[in-house]
């Protein structure tokens, strides 16, 4: 009786030393598949937070900075001068001495290495490119296209023939690139395409068909990097069909291009649908591999995401220039429209997302790059859906400032709501790339975990007692500590307290990751609204992290209006912390704030249907 | 000639004995004071003075010659003075010596160096750092102020809320804008410029005819001005000073007195303001205590003040042009009496509201429109 007791003590005080004890252990047990990732998100899935790769915020050093600034000023100048916006927008179209411009400033060639005639910028250069870019939305999607998208597969997996081949007239401008993966059929399903690039008999060329939809820069581009499907033959003799990617010319024939495309919003930029009848495109302008396209367009499209932070923290710092001229300045019932609180509310909102934003975004290019190339595609992915959704939402309550004017064609307000209603739907739909975002983290946990859970289901008694051990003292307390604040901490005493809540909300998460694999292990790929929250509660803890981390440093250095910075950080780490506490709450099993049940009920009755089945409610039966 | 030598005339001032090392930063005839100069003398010194004698005094007069020769901002000068001390001699050896302060009066002189740094805003560097732990070791008082430095002085470049750029401009008029926008921050101010200095070729920029003025008001001052009953005068004051770092401008405002309480008119909420919400409830209770935030504050309420200007001159002419200046935004100033209280002296100490000592107080009590038109065509034609 006495031994169980002491044992259970024992179990006890061995779960509740630090956590990262237990976990250690584990790893030190052999595992099958994984490799040491050391990716930051993917380990806040198993409740730790690797400080190491955000604190301290990455810096550039001084003459980094005086360079880029040099960038900046004439860039600046020539967009809040010669770029009219409402021109663009109205006649759909870029004019092409602005186009001309633009490839002189050399910002068609942002991230092409110096060697081959770009400005070879680092990704925080050209983060801080894309905040003064964004200020015409239909440039900014016509330079992204062109080479975040174009001409990344080149960069990324080229062959020298090929950089040396195509890079130094992409990056000059004078021919433009375009990304082609759509087809009518397959938007987000990318790998159902139907193009087909079949081997000719000679081997030398293959030949393309197939016809390309929503294409940017379709019209204006020369060379297109296009996924067709392609007969690879496997190790074991089988004949697949994979994807490859290629680089298509136009000067090789059969490319043609239909109408440019009438859109809500990005007027300016040409979409059209790009058709490829019998191309022939030779051998070498084969990008990466053959059947490797898969990877090399997910490479291409994950390199490319994280820019859109910054670049609409530019956009918000813009219009709350704007909205907060008219705020002050118009007057009614005698007071000026600063001084109602729901007013102060927008404005405040704008300025904390604009701020978390900027943060997300600069860590990530940060992280990017640093010399080991950690994989950062789903930190990316969280700057993107967290930026769009904000951006919408921010874009929005400026119009609503703005009232009756802000509707109006002769404002810009409206041309920018349109312009930012595509941010959620290109460069991966928010919703796929919550999947992503929550999937993948969960793939990592799961293999560090599989060997917990095996244990679990095979009734080791050691691991029964830990995990019941913990479970008792979670129940009890609910402050964990993983070394953030304190004497040897790297936050700021000052926001020492959303420090607190984020290592709380961080704990609370791994714990019901763990619960979540136990509970669906691998079926947990069909639970859509389930991976939502996860994902959710992911991209506000990685917002908290950013936050602190740039808070704490600009205390620490002393950076101009650092306590309106700290006010901004503890706000949005309050709001956070409640969100994640709710939506974490959602997830246990047969939460009563879990309404998945009920709204998968309700969908598949009015999907029955076709229609909203609820009678009228003038309807009488007798 | 008598051989008898003359007395000692009485002496006027106390005998200043010449600090050691002055004749090194005596001034050539013709030779300008700035930092050749200075390096020049600090060279001497070494040149002359193989064993660097005296080096403590040196360093401490060379301090406080700096400014005469205008380097006290020079980060390079402040490296060569700490190049003066010699190395390696003031290190300590022994656990005794590290105990007790070694050399401590080096040690304070070249405290005072990074000292003097400090007060003038001058950041150390690598070479300011690589000096002084050859000079006095790692673990040396002057090296923790030099780390010091480096953490705090950081920190605090960005401290100042209202931050006065260090490079003044020379011309008036942006003197003028940047000062009155210190006064004022508010971004909804408008600042005017009414009059841009013209001088004449012959008398030179020191005397120009034509003074500068300008001036700034916010919308709600103009309508604050637009109610002012006209039966109530109001009164330009001046000149006030206001420093920008070592330079003081002067400015004047435009103020009226407070209305006693049986003239203010209280703001009735008018019944029917709002379509949509009600903007008074007429519940018969207030704020409770529990929410009440406000303090029980003895407060001195002043007379609204309308307009400011900074002017080149300060005399009644100028100031005239102002106020006919502010007119054309303000139209309801024709009908107000304007009186001029202007303090005599350009004392750089006034008192804040200047009345209380007006040596020779120029009155001039306007009386209704006429004599305030025939001012306007005076001054027009």
């Amino acid at each position: 009786m006495s031994g169980c007791a002491l044992f259970l003590r024992r179990a006890a005080t061995a779960a509740r030393a630090c956590p990262a004890l237990v976990a250690l252990s584990a790893s030190r047990r052999p595992l099958s598949t994984s490799r040491p990732s050391r990716a930051f998100a993917k380990e806040l899935f198993l409740g730790k937070i690797e400080k190491k790769r955000v604190f301290p915020f990455p810096e550039v050093s001084q003459d980094e900075l005086n360079e880029i600034n040099q960038f900046v000023g004439p860039v600046e100048k020539f967009f809040n001068e010669e770029v009219d916006s409402q021109k663009i927008d109205r006649e759909g179209k870029i004019p092409d001495d602005t186009l001309e411009k633009l490839k002189s400033l050399g910002l068609f060639g942002m991230q092409v290495p110096e060697e081959y005639g770009g400005l070879g910028l680092s990704n925080t250069m050209y983060a801080r490119l894309g905040e003064i870019i964004s200020l015409d939305g239909s440039i900014t999607v016509t330079l992204a296209a062109h080479q975040a998208i174009g001409l990344k597969g080149i960069i990324l997996v080229g062959t020298e023939e090929q950089k040396a081949n195509y890079l130094p007239r992409l990056a000059s401008g004078e021919h433009m690139a375009a990304f082609c993966l759509t087809e009518p059929a397959s938007g987000s399903d990318a790998a159902s395409i139907q193009t087909r690039a079949t081997l000719s008999e000679d081997k030398k060329h293959y030949i393309l068909n197939g016809s390309k939809v929503w294409i940017t820069n379709g019209g204006l581009a020369n060379i297109f990097t296009v996924f067709a499907k392609t007969e690879v033959v496997d190790s074991d003799g089988s004949v697949k069909d994979k994807m490859t990617a290629f680089i298509v010319e136009r000067d090789f024939g059969g490319v043609t291009n239909g109408k440019p495309e009438d859109k809500l919003g990005i007027r300016g930029s040409n979409t059209c649908e790009v058709h490829f009848e019998n191309t022939k495109v030779p051998v070498e302008n084969v990008l990466g591999e053959v059947g490797g396209g898969f990877k090399v367009a997910m490479n291409i499209l994950n390199s490319g995401r994280f820019s859109m932070g910054s670049a609409v923290a530019g956009m918000l710092k813009k219009l709350i220039e704007l909205t907060a001229d008219y705020a002050c300045t118009r007057k009614q019932f005698n007071k000026r429209l600063s001084e109602f609180g729901l007013i102060q509310e927008k404005f405040a909102l704008m300025a904390q997302k604009a701020y978390v934003m900027e943060s997300m975004a600069y860590l990530t290019a940060g992280m990017l790059d640093q010399p080991e190339l950690p994989d950062c595609s789903v930190e990316a992915a969280m700057v993107k859906v967290f930026s769009s959704e904000s951006a919408w939402q921010c874009v929005s309550e400026a119009l609503q400032i703005l009232g009756g004017s802000g509707y109006m064609k002769d404002y810009p307000y409206e041309r920018m709501l349109r312009d930012a209603r595509i941010l959620l739907i290109f460069e991966g739909t928010n919703e796929i790339l919550r999947m992503f975002i929550a999937l993948t983290g969960l793939q990592h946990a799961g293999r560090i975990l599989t060997e917990r859970i095996h244990e679990l289901k095979r009734g080791n008694v050691t691991t029964i007692m830990e995990t019941v051990g913990r479970r008792i003292r979670d129940s009890l307390g609910r402050t964990m500590d993983l070394g953030l604040t304190g004497n040897l901490g790297v936050v700021h005493p000052s926001l020492g307290e959303s420090a607190n809540k984020l290592e709380e909300n961080v704990y609370y998460f791994g714990r019901t990751v763990e619960n979540l694999l136990l509970r669906f292990g691998k079926t947990i790929v069909e639970e859509q609204l389930v991976l939502k929250r996860v994902a959710n509660v992911l991209i506000n803890l990685y917002g908290m992290v950013a936050v602190l981390s740039r808070a704490s440093r600009s205390i620490r250095i002393g950076l101009r209006n650092h306590d309106h910075e700290i006010l901004l950080a503890n706000m949005f780490c309050t709001e956070a912390y409640v969100q994640n506490l709710f939506s974490l709450s959602q997830l246990d099993k047969d939460a009563p704030e879990n309404l998945d049940e009920q709204i998968k009920k309700v969908s598949r009755e009015i999907l029955e249907q076709r229609t909203y089945i609820c009678a009228h409610p003038l309807e009488r039966t007798s | 000639m008598s051989l008898v030598p003359h007395p000692p005339e009485p002496p006027k001032k106390p005998i200043k004995a010449p600090a050691p090392h002055e004749e090194l930063f005596r001034q050539e005839p013709g030779g300008e004071r700035d930092k050749a100069s200075f390096v020049r003398a600090v060279q001497n010194f070494g040149q002359y003075n193989v064993r660097k004698r005296g080096h403590v005094d040196f360093i401490y007069l060379a301090l406080r010659k700096m400014r005469e020769y205008g380097v006290e901002r020079d980060l390079t000068v402040y490296n060569l003075l700490l190049d003066i001390f010699p190395k390696e001699v003031f290190r300590p050896r022994s656990v005794i010596q590290r105990i007790f302060l070694h050399y401590p009066r080096q040690q304070e002189c070249g405290i005072a160096v990074l000292e003097q740094m400090e007060n003038h805003g001058v950041m150390p560097n690598k070479e300011t750092e690589f000096l002084l732990i050859q000079i006095f070791g790692r673990k040396s008082y002057p090296m923790l102020k030099y780390l010091r430095m480096r953490l705090w002085l950081t920190r605090f470049k960005n401290i100042n809320p209202f931050p006065v750029p260090r490079d003044l401009p020379q011309d008036p008029v942006d003197l003028a804008k940047l000062g009155l926008r210190h006064i004022e921050p508010d971004l909804s101010a408008r600042i005017t410029v009414y009059q841009m200095p013209l001088s004449d070729d012959l008398t030179g920029t020191e005397d120009p005819i034509q003074p500068h003025i300008v001036g700034i008001q916010s919308p709600d001052q103009q309508a604050a001005l637009a109610h002012h009953n006209p039966a109530r005068p109001v009164f330009v004051e001046g000149p006030f000073s206001l420093w920008l770092r070592s330079k003081c401008v002067y400015y004047h405002i435009l103020r009226a007195d407070l209305l006693p309480p049986e003239e203010r008119k209280v703001e009735k909420i008018p019944e029917e303001w709002n379509l949509y919400y009600p903007m008074q409830l007429d519940l018969d209770y207030g704020r409770s205590g529990w929410d009440d935030y406000e303090f029980d504050i003895d407060e001195v309420e002043e007379g609204p003040i309308f307009a400011m200007c900074m002017a080149g001159a300060h005399d009644q002419a100028t100031l005239a042009k102002w106020i006919q200046g502010l007119q054309e935004t303000n139209p309801a100033l024709a009908q107000i009496p304007v009186i001029f209280r202007l303090a005599g002296s350009t004392g750089e100490l006034l008192t804040s509201s200047g009345l209380e000592e007006p040596p020779r107080p120029l009155c001039e009590v306007q009386e209704e429109d006429d004599d305030h038109r025939k001012q306007q065509q005076q001054g027009r034609s």
